[in-house]
């Protein structure tokens, strides 16, 4: 509780100018593959290491996360079908093969159908939702930025006796 | 980059690592621990088992195996082992081990501590399988074989005090069915007497007599009479169906279907049988007599081997079924591409064994291709393990367990040959109760099942033997003529031979020596055997008495009453028929009469001739 917290209170500060809408949205991305994918996959753990590797928004991976992992489990019939679509192409039979014939690859479970399905829509679905982030985030930032801080829930949020804390751990910390 | 992860990463893997290096050991430890003691149903314990991740080796310092029959030893114990597994297939859940080295393999070892393992109920539970079946019935033919001994024969039986334990059924049953048959008889008298067919006949007869055929003297009146009587041909018709069907049911009720004279010979004969088996007399033929001598022994080895076959198939046919795929709605579906990760969930490619028996032959041998679906590695489990010591004593075991078609089949050779006969019994029947001064012995089984058919032999050599008679000839009869009949021959060779190829278990055991002790007793036992079955059976026959000529005598006697009673009544149905057909003749004679007369008539009046 006191991580989700303490990362939520991130992602507000970070929204609010802390950190560069690049990194923000690079977060979301991440965590958008994290929650579409089934989550106890080999490629999961590689992004999980970028996310802790890279200077990510944290806070923004755990958000598009939740998100995402609602939305693909109502998803999860259509990825399905699209997996069924990818891995029975036929030109690409033979690459298949010869992935599915070398461990590395194997190990990535591609060849299931709701693994390939969600992955190369979560990977083709980066590609409007990074910049869109980032124009969302600059708008945020100049528009509903200031509206949220006044939301009840802000409010709350921030009178928290964990939110004292977690403040004091930083005024600490430096 | 963040710095701080990056660090971190490293730290979890490290530790990562290390936690699953120092606490993987005892929790698979204790997991193969706890399947193999249900498979084997006592305690199989492992020490100092080692799991090396980076080199992918496993290795332990001891297995025992604690033997189920007697938990205070070993089936077979190893001392160090290691084996080397694959990388890749852990990442389906699969184990492959291409390689296991055995040393020090021993068999039959005494304990340290009890092996015994409480065994899950629904492990108890489960149905006996047909091997398991087997073994049983296997062991209640050893149990079969050993009440029966020749020395129990009896020159003088008290036939009195047999009689009195053995309760005849015969003359009971006999009663009995006489006192059914009086019912029935009593019966079918009432029946025959009270029938309303004798009535019948009495109505027909008076509606007969009635018709006076000189007092028609109209045409018209004459066919009104012959439909009157063609109805009384009908109601006798019906009358003569009636009695037909009585005799049918008659015949029915006493007929040789329900009533055989066999019958009372077959309960004569149980009685009879009963009676001798309760005597304990043997049938002298050259089976029994191998049977009596070792069929114990040669059946109680066949049912130890035949326990490992069992084991081998229950545990062989239930690894199959569980390499099924499962597909959960929504988990999505695998494409295989290729079979090239369809293994099992485990396959032990090789196992190389040395050691030693407990009579210090030096083993050495391989199992190969151990697996839990073998429909996956397209290979049946085999084994061939052997050795010699320096007495030359030999020991083999091959075999093959095969479960890629559609039956299962086991295949098992063993031979142990060599071993030293010296002071030892060669049977545990008093029949042969002298040790040997010299011999060797052999010892070869084979078993094949596929299926529920199974077909084995196991052969037993005494070669080069002298047996130890003592000083003093013995003083048993029977004895004292094996003795003679034995103390000829130097080699003894019996086969006993296990099928159920026709259907029930068939065991034939015999040897060469059946011929010496068929003739050393049928010269003398025989007759005595003879006599104390004659006197039995002419006991069993005083006792029944004449009970059953008395019932045929009686049956006879009230068939035949019944039969008259019947004949009777046909022939006034018969007769009676008979009346009314010439009745009839005359009534129509009567109206042909009476037409041409009217015909002339008309033929005077008005010169028409009508004929």
């Amino acid at each position: 509780m006191f991580i989700i917290l303490k990362y939520i209170a991130k992602l507000l500060k970070a929204l609010s100018s802390e950190a560069s809408p690049n990194q923000l949205a690079g977060g979301f991305i991440l965590g958008m593959i994290i929650g579409m994918t089934p989550v106890a996959s080999i490629h999961n753990l590689i992004i999980l290491m970028l996310v802790i590797i890279l200077k990510v928004n944290i806070g923004m991976v755990i958000l598009a996360f939740l998100v995402f992992s609602g939305i693909a489990y109502l998803a999860d019939p259509l990825f399905h079908s699209f997996g069924i679509w990818i891995l029975e192409l036929e030109r690409m039979q033979s690459t298949w093969t010869s992935m599915y014939d070398n461990e590395l690859w194997a190990i990535t479970k591609f060849y299931n159908t709701v693994v390939i399905g969600s992955f190369v829509s979560a990977v083709l679905l980066c590609i409007p939702m990074f910049p869109l982030t980032k124009i969302g985030v600059i708008q945020y930032r100049k528009n509903i930025h200031e509206k949220v801080m006044k939301t009840k829930f802000a409010k709350a949020l921030k009178g928290t006796k964990l939110y004292s804390v977690y403040q004091t751990v930083v005024r600490v910390r430096g | 980059m963040r710095i701080k992860g990056i660090i971190f990463l490293t730290v979890i893997t490290i530790l990562g690592f290390l936690i699953s290096w120092i606490s993987i050991d005892p929790i698979i430890e204790s997991e193969i621990e706890y399947q193999a003691s249900v498979a084997n149903g006592a305690l199989v314990e492992i020490e100092g088992l080692d799991i090396d991740l980076i080199d992918l080796k496993i290795r332990w310092d001891k297995l025992q195996v604690a033997n189920p029959e007697n938990t205070m030893t070993n089936t077979f114990e190893t001392g160090e082992m290691e084996l080397d597994f694959l990388f890749w297939p852990t990442w389906w859940e699969r184990v492959i081990i291409e390689d296991i080295i055995f040393k020090e393999f021993k068999m039959d070892t005494q304990r340290e501590t009890d092996g015994y393992f409480e065994i899950p109920e629904e492990e108890k539970n489960a149905e006996p399988s047909f091997v398991a079946q087997l073994v049983g019935d296997v062991t209640s033919e050893i149990s079969r074989n050993a009440s029966m001994e020749f020395t129990n024969i009896k020159t003088n039986i008290n036939v009195d005090s047999l009689m009195a334990k053995l309760d005849l059924q015969a003359p009971e049953k006999i009663d009995s069915l006489r006192n059914g048959l009086r019912q029935n008889y009593q019966k079918w008298d009432s029946t025959l007497s009270n029938t309303d067919i004798n009535k019948e006949i009495a109505k027909v007869e008076s509606t007969i007599k009635a018709i006076d055929i000189k007092n028609i003297k109209d045409p018209k009146k004459a066919i009104e009479a012959i439909k009157n009587v063609q109805r009384l041909a009908k109601q006798v018709d019906s009358l003569k169906t009636k009695a037909t069907n009585l005799k049918k049911d008659f015949q029915d009720d006493f007929g040789d279907s329900k009533f055989s004279v066999g019958r009372i010979d077959n309960w004569i004969k149980g009685d009879f049988q009963r009676a001798m088996s309760m005597a304990k007399l043997p049938t002298i033929d050259p089976g029994n007599i191998a049977q009596s001598l070792f069929g114990e022994n040669l059946l109680a080895d066949y049912s130890g081997y035949l326990e490992y076959v069992a084991i081998a198939r229950k545990y062989g046919s239930r690894l199959v079924g569980d390499d099924k795929e499962k597909i959960e709605r929504y988990e999505g579906k695998d494409y295989n591409f290729t079979d090239k990760y369809d293994w099992p969930k485990l396959w032990i490619q090789n196992i190389d064994l040395s050691g030693e028996t407990k009579t210090a032959i030096q083993l050495a041998g391989q199992v190969t291709n151990i697996s839990s679906n073998q429909k996956k590695t397209k290979e049946p489990i085999k084994f061939n393990i052997g050795g010699k010591d320096n007495a030359n004593r030999s020991m083999t075991l091959t075999g093959e367990f095969n479960y890629l078609g559609e039956e299962p089949k086991e295949n098992v050779n063993f031979t142990y040959d060599g071993f030293g006969l010296k002071g030892s019994k060669i049977s545990p029947s008093s029949l042969l109760p002298y040790p040997l001064k010299t011999g060797t012995g052999e010892v070869s089984a084979s078993v094949s099942i596929v299926d529920k058919r199974f077909d084995s032999e196991i052969g037993y050599k005494a070669k080069g033997i002298a047996f130890d008679f003592g000083e003093n000839p013995s003083k048993d009869r029977i004895q004292q003529l094996i003795r003679d009949a034995v103390s000829s021959t130097d080699q003894i060779n019996v086969t006993a031979l296990v099928d159920n190829l026709d259907g029930p278990l068939k065991v034939k055991v015999r040897s060469n020596i059946d011929d010496l002790f068929v003739n050393a007793l049928k010269s003398t036992v025989s007759k005595e055997v003879d006599r104390a079955r004659q006197k039995i059976e002419s006991r069993v026959r005083n006792e029944i008495g004449d009970r059953k000529e008395q019932l045929l005598a009686f049956k006879q006697e009230k068939e035949a009453e019944i039969r008259k009673e019947y004949e009777k009544l046909e022939s006034r149905v018969n007769e009676e028929i008979k009346k009314v057909e010439e009745k009839k003749k005359e009534l129509e004679k009567k109206k042909k009469e009476l037409e041409d007369s009217l015909k002339d008539k008309i033929k005077d009046r008005i010169g028409i001739d009508w004929k």
